[in-house]
């Protein structure tokens, strides 16, 4: 800018002097044909003309004279905000905070929702699952069936599948082991895709997409781990790396970039899907089960495609042989892969919040339109000059928009410092919640959108105060006195419906804010049923594989936890699955095919959560036995196998509210053929799942109980196990302990996370907290703003109204009266404002639906306090304006002319 | 009254041709703004009396649209002034300019010359 400016003044020098030239070549040859000095100027300059309009008449050819309108303009509006800093600071403030939170909130909905997925036509790519009497089948599909979807399903291109057990595997590089996601794709996964491998090839593909048993020990890495754990080696093709212990070739690394699954945090390596005999049968628990994607072929909807493949179902079905198994999967569900990734629930509610932010933003708006329409009618008179001297409209409405500009843009790089704090104070609560894990920050995509938002908040401002200024009749406003008093009256009429709409979308805002506020206060009260205090909790992913061939009870569970039990300051360790609350790892319990009879049948229906337990965790813990006894030191693998279960699961059991003392020593399952295990105690219900939910069906048994043999050994044992400590320590003292020992244990081990109980509950309502605190701040902020309004206007009316309040006065109006006068206006205002805004509110709360716990969205309670809250704020601001009314010194205000 | 009569004996410039005459009088050689002027001048006999308020802008435009250049140079008597001079973009634009401008002015010499045929009968 400062470059153009100087280039500009040097074209305009040069002008001058060229025209300074043609009169001086002009007066010259006057003074040679004998004209006086004097004459010949005087002539030259007549003949000339006006040197000035010549000279800005040849600029305007120049093509950049907007650009030194503008420039000038600028220049113009800045000096005018400096010289009234309290209305500059307010618009700019203000357009900050609404520009800053709806970019904060546009940079998570950009990297959660907009995020462009790394595949060739990603609207192309469904995922298919089947569903039935229990709903939509997660856990996958048997090879069995997509092979029929495959070979009779006209609207897919391609079907490829994969699995991925969420547990981590371990890849061995030149520094050691590195966990690792391994899921296992078909071999047409990545064509399916539209990615080639970057390097190397891809896995060898049958026709039926599954990979040639030849490739069994082959794996493709992703570009992060080629980099990282084979820090970019060329030769690494070819070469056998070590995964869970087991030798495999790599064959490709894939390009800069991709990843699939997209949900997943830990680097990614592929294997290649075998189909074994395991595959040719519908055996539950045996025959693996499969995620499915598929293409769709050009111009097919996923209408359409889904009803085909719905038409396909029954016969799939058809090949199931129990009668329970083919009534789970008898229709079909369709979704697109790019929908897949973000739950409905999430994806409602971050545009609930992201609405929320862009309303905040709106009352910005709105307030400073107010304040530049107050601004456009202070400045009538200097408008109606510079129209009188010759200033079009046009131009003046272009001054206008100038202001708006500069207004917005300073407070859009405000905002943008503002939604950096924003994201960095609400980086954890955002982050864990959306499932992100890369760093958030503003990328350009955010910017872009900011700078397409500051646009639109200077036009929004700027413009509407603009045309009222240019079409106000420039005689009337040249008058003495300024405007007049009628059009004082429409402008007070336009600023106080604008301060009603401010006030009904703060009220909207508030009530969301009050409602998640309640939610909070409601689940920080429920009873969980356990204990959350002086709890350390060690997050253990377990390299199975080193204790191939071992039992992983007695050679590494029991030594670990014996050793953590007898370190200082410890009362009590416990290992489990996972700990209550925390839904990282899950097991899942069915009954299977048992009798014919009408409970068999029902109970087949019972999912329970299924937990392997150390018997010290009722002294973690501390929670209740409703009958009978928790796991003790003499429950061993080579005693009577048992097992806990807990007073929802005795419900679900009996169906119905059976004395819990029923339950115990009934045979639930087995631990291995020749073992049934015993019941025998009953747990009291706790919130085990998440703190809104109820508790759910459990069943537990006795870590020292397992052994290899036993038929859930993997599951129970291989996977995930937390270390529960109780202790009087802080963290930071112990942690550092608590990780060397888990190093001994097994190197491995020490790459654990460390968290607390407390954190794990806090973590559990983070959806509610985090949606809370956005709302604190973003309600908050409209308060504030609606009730600057508000005063901001009032102010303005007892200014200029301050000669008919002194004739009132004079006339004996009682100073109460003027105080209601002007209180009676703010009233009306709240009034007609918080109607409307309840209206919106009971539309706008329902979205807020999935973050809400034991309250309605139309909780009256709620609405009244906020309403009160909103009114009673808008009233104590008025009593200012009010005072200053009533206080007017009659002789003063009618001297003031 | 010598100021009215010296005004109508001057011709108004028809609109678009201020460009080509400068264009022409730039063929001659580089002029000055003020050269150019009195250049017209002396070649219409004294009738043509080019606006300073036309001739600066349309000097500019034409050096926008690459027709003419510019520089600073003396004048013969140790003046300083900007010189322009005709590009060879300019001298096909004044080709152009000539060919529309002869053919503007035969049809509209063959509109007023024509004989009205209902007299001639």
């Amino acid at each position: 800018m400062s470059f153009f400016a100087r280039s500009f003044s040097r074209r305009k020098a040069d002008l001058d002097e060229e025209i300074q030239a043609h009169l001086q070549m002009d007066i010259q040859e006057r003074q040679d044909r004998g004209q006086s000095a004097k004459q010949a100027r005087a002539a030259a300059m007549r003949e000339f003309g006006n040197v000035p309009l010549i000279e800005d008449v040849t600029r305007g050819t120049w093509g950049s004279l907007w650009l030194e309108r503008i420039g000038h303009d600028l220049r113009y509006v800045f000096r005018q905000l400096t010289r009234s800093p309290i209305f500059a600071i307010t618009v700019t403030a203000t357009l900050a905070l609404g520009l800053g939170a709806t970019a904060a909130m546009f940079t998570v909905v950009d990297r959660v929702l907009l995020r462009p997925l790394p595949y060739r036509d990603a609207h192309q790519l469904v995922e298919i699952k089947e569903s039935g009497k229990r709903g939509t089948v997660s856990f996958g599909t048997p090879f069995l069936d997509l092979q029929q979807w495959r070979q009779r399903s006209h609207s897919l291109k391609e079907i490829a599948f994969y699995s991925w057990n969420k547990h981590v595997s371990f890849l061995d590089g030149k520094t050691g082991s590195t966990q690792v996601n391994a899921p296992q794709v078909s071999a047409n996964l990545f064509a399916l895709l539209g990615v080639h491998p970057a390097m190397g090839r891809n896995f060898e593909s049958q026709s039926d997409g599954s990979a040639l048993s030849g490739e069994a020990h082959t794996l493709i890495l992703s570009d992060p781990v080629w980099r990282t754990i084979y820090g970019a080696d060329p030769n690494v093709l070819n070469k056998a790396v070590k995964l869970n212990g087991e030798s495999y070739i790599v064959i490709g690394v894939m390009p800069r970039g991709f990843a699939f699954p997209l949900n997943g945090a830990a680097p990614l390596v592929w294997l290649p899907t075998i189909i074994g005999d395991k595959d040719t049968v519908h055996t539950r628990n045996i025959t693996p089960n499969y995620q499915v994607i598929a293409r769709l072929n050009p111009n097919v909807t996923l209408r359409t495609a889904e009803s085909e493949l719905r038409a396909i179902q029954p016969d799939v079905a058809k090949e199931y042989a129990d009668p329970y198994d083919r009534d789970l999967v008898t229709s079909i569900q369709l979704q697109r892969y790019e929908d897949s990734l973000v739950e409905t629930d999430l994806r409602k509610a971050l545009l609930a919040l992201f609405g929320a932010s862009a309303v905040l933003w709106l009352i910005a708006c709105v307030n400073s339109t107010s304040l530049m329409l107050a601004r456009a009618t202070a400045k009538q008179r200097e408008i109606a000059v510079r129209g009188a001297l010759g200033a079009s409209r046009w131009r003046i409405v272009q001054q206008f928009a100038a202001e708006g500009l500069l207004v917005s843009a300073i407070a859009s790089a405000l905002g943008l410092g503002l939604a950096t704090l924003m994201i960095k104070f609400f980086e954890h609560g955002l982050t864990s919640q959306f499932h992100i894990h890369e760093k958030l920050t503003a990328n350009t995509s955010v910017i872009g959108m900011l700078v397409a938002l500051t646009v639109v908040s200077a036009l929004l401002c700027s413009i509407w105060p603009a045309i009222v200024a240019a079409k106000a009749p420039i005689e009337s406003g040249l008058r003495q006195g300024g405007p007049q008093s009628s059009s004082g009256a429409a402008q007070y009429r336009t600023r106080a419906s604008l301060v009603v709409i401010q006030i009904a979308m703060s009220l909207v805002l508030l009530v969301g804010c009050g409602l998640l506020l309640r939610t909070i206060y409601a689940l920080r009260h429920v009873t969980l049923g356990f204990r959350t205090d002086h709890i350390i909790i060690a997050n253990m992913t377990i390299p199975a594989y080193k204790f191939a061939g071992q039992n992983m009870t007695t050679e590494l569970y029991q030594p670990l936890v014996d050793r953590v039990n007898h370190m200082p300051g410890v009362q009590a360790a416990v290992l489990m699955n996972a700990v209550p609350l925390e839904n990282t790892f899950k097991l899942q319990f069915t009954f299977g095919v048992a009798g014919t009879s009408a409970a068999d049948v029902r109970r087949r229906d019972l999912v329970a959560q299924f937990r392997a337990v150390g018997p010290e965790m009722q002294r973690v813990f501390a929670f209740r036995m409703l009958k009978g006894r928790f796991f003790n030191e003499g429950d061993t693998a080579s005693t009577q196998a048992v097992a806990v279960v807990n007073r929802a699961f005795v419900k679900a059991y009996f169906d119905g509210d059976e004395p819990p003392e029923k339950i115990l020593g009934e045979n639930l399952f087995s631990f291995s053929n020749d073992k049934r295990a015993v019941v025998i105690g009953v747990l009291d219900d706790e919130r085990q799942v998440s703190i809104a939910k109820q508790s759910q069906p459990e069943i537990e048994v006795a870590i020292p109980q397992i052994t290899p043999g036993t038929g859930f050994y993997k599951g129970a044992e291989g996977m995930a196990m937390d270390l529960a400590v109780r202790t009087d320590r802080s963290p930071s003292s112990i942690v550092p302990e608590m990780r060397e020992m888990l190093r001994h244990a097994s190197p491995e081990l020490s790459d654990s996370t460390f968290t607390t109980m407390d954190q794990v509950v806090e973590d559990s309502y983070g959806s509610q907290q985090l949606a809370a605190r956005l709302l604190i701040v973003f309600g908050g902020s409209a308060l504030l703003v609606c009730i600057t309004g508000i005063y901001g206007l009032l102010a303005y009316l007892v200014a200029h109204r301050t000669k008919e309040l002194g004739l009132r006065i004079a006339l004996g109006a009682r100073r109460g009266d003027v105080m209601w006068l002007v209180l009676r206006q703010a009233g009306w205002m709240l009034l007609s404002g918080s109607t409307l805004g309840l209206v919106l509110a009971y539309v706008t709360s329902l979205l807020l639906r999935t973050f809400l716990y034991n309250i309605t969205a139309h909780d009256p309670w709620t609405m009244a306090a906020v309403t009160l809250l909103l009114v009673g704020g808008g009233l104590a601001v008025s009593c200012v304006p009010a005072r200053r009314a009533a206080t007017v010194d009659p002789m003063e205000a009618l001297r003031t002319e | 009254m010598i100021g009215r009569n010296r005004y109508k004996n001057r011709i108004e410039l028809l609109q678009g041709t201020l460009d080509m005459l400068i264009l022409q009088t730039l063929q001659w050689g580089p002029h000055h703004g003020y050269g150019i002027v009195q250049a017209l001048r002396g070649n219409s006999g004294d009738v043509l009396q080019i606006e300073t308020g036309s001739l600066y802008p349309a000097l500019h435009r034409l050096e926008r649209q690459s027709w003419v250049r510019s520089e600073w140079k003396q004048t013969e008597s140790n003046q300083c002034a900007k010189y322009y001079r005709i590009t060879a973009a300019g001298k096909k634009q004044l080709a152009s300019d000539l060919s529309r401008w002869q053919q503007m002015v035969d049809i509209i010499g063959a509109v007023m010359h024509r004989t009205p045929e209902g007299e001639e009968a």
